[in-house]
């Protein structure tokens, strides 16, 4: 059997005397489909900051596609990654936020083009048609020479789609990407990252409050609770019969708020 | 009054401001280039290079100005290493200067959004490029007010030259009435001729980097 595509394997965070995350074990497979769902403050936001290297880990190991990423392997021991190991390994993620964080002195076109370029090493040309073909897959052909703050949050998000996309990741992390956005807004975006599961081989990995796509879109939901995952299976299972009395008080409490 | 002072006394004044002018040009040039690179090492990832940056700004910003161009010019030739007045004018002033600047350019670099920074990370920017393409020019519009009334501090701060040999506006004012007797007329020049000089040149230029590096920023700016 391969390797899993993402393994956090007894990882700890902790803030200060507040511990975040407590021997977290969870494997994700290749073009896995993962939701995280939980109450605030259970931790979803921080397992994805750590796979993204965004947040140090405690203790414990995370790996990437049969790799350490936050540790390598010197002369037979496992040590803190470096720098150069980190960028290695973290190429092979991308991520998309909450409030999208573009870049505003840049287009729509050049926020895509930009890391192919400076990153990748990818010629102006390659990168732009690349970047073209993204924006269009968003439905954004039209705006390319948008700046951010031109656009429509919908709009937005779905330009920092294409530009995670652009550095060709093989795992893309959502963080609650439609929480910022007005209603109407939504669906857009939503149905972008559908299209991206249909048609790309990605794991994905995503925190959402939104029930009903966790549902539609999962291949596994984990419910995170104080630190841990308290119960995780397929959408089905977890959504309409939880074995665990949390998920069901959460799940209620989410569905009387509608 | 008599005429030929008189007429001795404006060409003085002249040669004053132009003086004035030639020493806050390039002593701005100084301070703006070693302020940006002084506030990037401020911010460096390797912590002795920051120390190095806060002993830089320490110096400049903690010592009086006149003090450190007595030194420049009459304590390094102790040394064997004499300058003339106006490289001492121009490199002086501007280090002075400098050591603001690298402050304000530290606080315009810390001062943009978290997100862009964790957005860079995200995309795999080494730090440098994440610096050079994505943070400072976003810092640079924040930054560009501060450096303008640091610039017109300087500007002002030029006078100080004076007791390194060199006549600029204020000395060539303070002799044209020392001259003339006409005090009120030739210290009103010099007060109008800051002024002057500020709004005329620094205040113009800032305002259209502002307009320049306000892209994407302001929705006018971009229609
Ligand atoms: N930088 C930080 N310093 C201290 N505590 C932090 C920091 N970041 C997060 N925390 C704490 O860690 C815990 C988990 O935070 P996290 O953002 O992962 O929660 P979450 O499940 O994403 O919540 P939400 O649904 O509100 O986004 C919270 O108690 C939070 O207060
Ligand atoms: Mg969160």
């Amino acid at each position: 059997m391969s390797d899993p595509m993402v393994r956090f394997e007894n990882v700890t965070k902790s803030y200060g005397a507040l511990t975040v995350l407590d021997q977290l074990n969870l494997d994700i497979e290749r073009n896995e489909k993962v939701s995280i769902i939980g109450p605030s403050g259970s931790g979803k936001t921080t397992v994805l900051r750590m796979l993204m290297t965004l947040e140090r880990i405690n203790d414990g190991v995370i790996w990437v596609d049969g790799e350490p990423l936050t540790h390598m392997d010197r002369n037979g021991t496992m040590v803190k990654a470096s720098e150069r190991h980190l960028r290695r390994v973290r190429g092979k993620i991308g991520m998309v936020f909450q409030h999208f964080n573009l870049f505003p002195h840049m287009t729509a076109l050049q926020n895509c083009i930009e890391a192919p370029v400076s990153v990748l090493g990818l010629s102006r040309a390659e990168a732009e048609a690349r970047a073209a073909e993204l924006l269009d897959m968003v439905g954004l052909g039209d705006k390319k020479g948008h700046f951010p703050i031109q656009m429509s949050g919908g709009q937005k998000q779905r330009v920092a789609i294409a530009r995670a996309l652009a550095m060709r990741p093989k795992v893309m992390l959502f963080d609650e990407v439609t929480s910022a956005l007005d209603p109407e807004l939504v669906g857009e975006v939503l149905n972008v990252i559908r299209q991206l599961g249909a048609e790309h081989d990605l794991t994905m990995l995503m925190v959402t409050h939104q029930m009903g796509f966790a549902k539609e879109f999962s291949d596994r939901v984990c419910f995170f609770y104080g630190g841990k995952i308290a119960e995780q299976g397929p959408p089905d299972k977890l959504f309409n019969d939880p074995d665990n009395d949390r998920t069901r008080q959460f799940l209620s409490a989410v569905l009387e708020a509608g | 009054m008599n005429e030929f002072a008189l007429g001795f006394s404006v060409a003085a004044l002249f040669k004053g401001v132009v003086v004035t002018l030639l020493v806050t040009t390039g002593a701005s040039l100084v301070a703006v280039a070693l302020g940006l690179a002084v506030g990037l090492v401020r911010v460096s990832t390797l912590a002795p290079l920051r120390w190095l940056a806060v002993a830089y700004i320490e110096f400049f910003r903690g010592t009086s100005m006149l003090v450190q161009l007595y030194w420049w010019f009459f304590v390094l030739p102790i040394f064997g290493l004499s300058l003339s007045p106006w490289t001492v004018a121009i490199v002086g002033v501007g280090m002075n200067v400098s050591g603001y600047g690298a402050e304000l350019v530290r606080a315009a670099i810390q001062s943009v959004d978290r997100g862009q920074y964790e957005a860079s990370t995200a995309l795999n920017f080494p730090r440098l490029t994440m610096m050079r393409r994505i943070i400072v020019p976003q810092a640079i519009r924040g930054m560009l007010p501060p450096w303008g009334n640091l610039l017109i501090e300087l500007l002002k701060g030029t006078s100080l030259i004076f007791f390194i040999t060199i006549t600029e506006l204020t000395t060539a004012s303070k002799l044209a009435a020392d001259a003339t007797g006409n005090y009120l007329l030739f210290f009103a020049i010099a007060l109008f001729g800051y002024y002057v000089i500020a709004r005329a040149m620094i205040t113009p230029l800032v305002r259209w980097l502002e307009r320049r590096f306000s892209r994407g920023f302001i929705r006018e700016a971009v229609a």
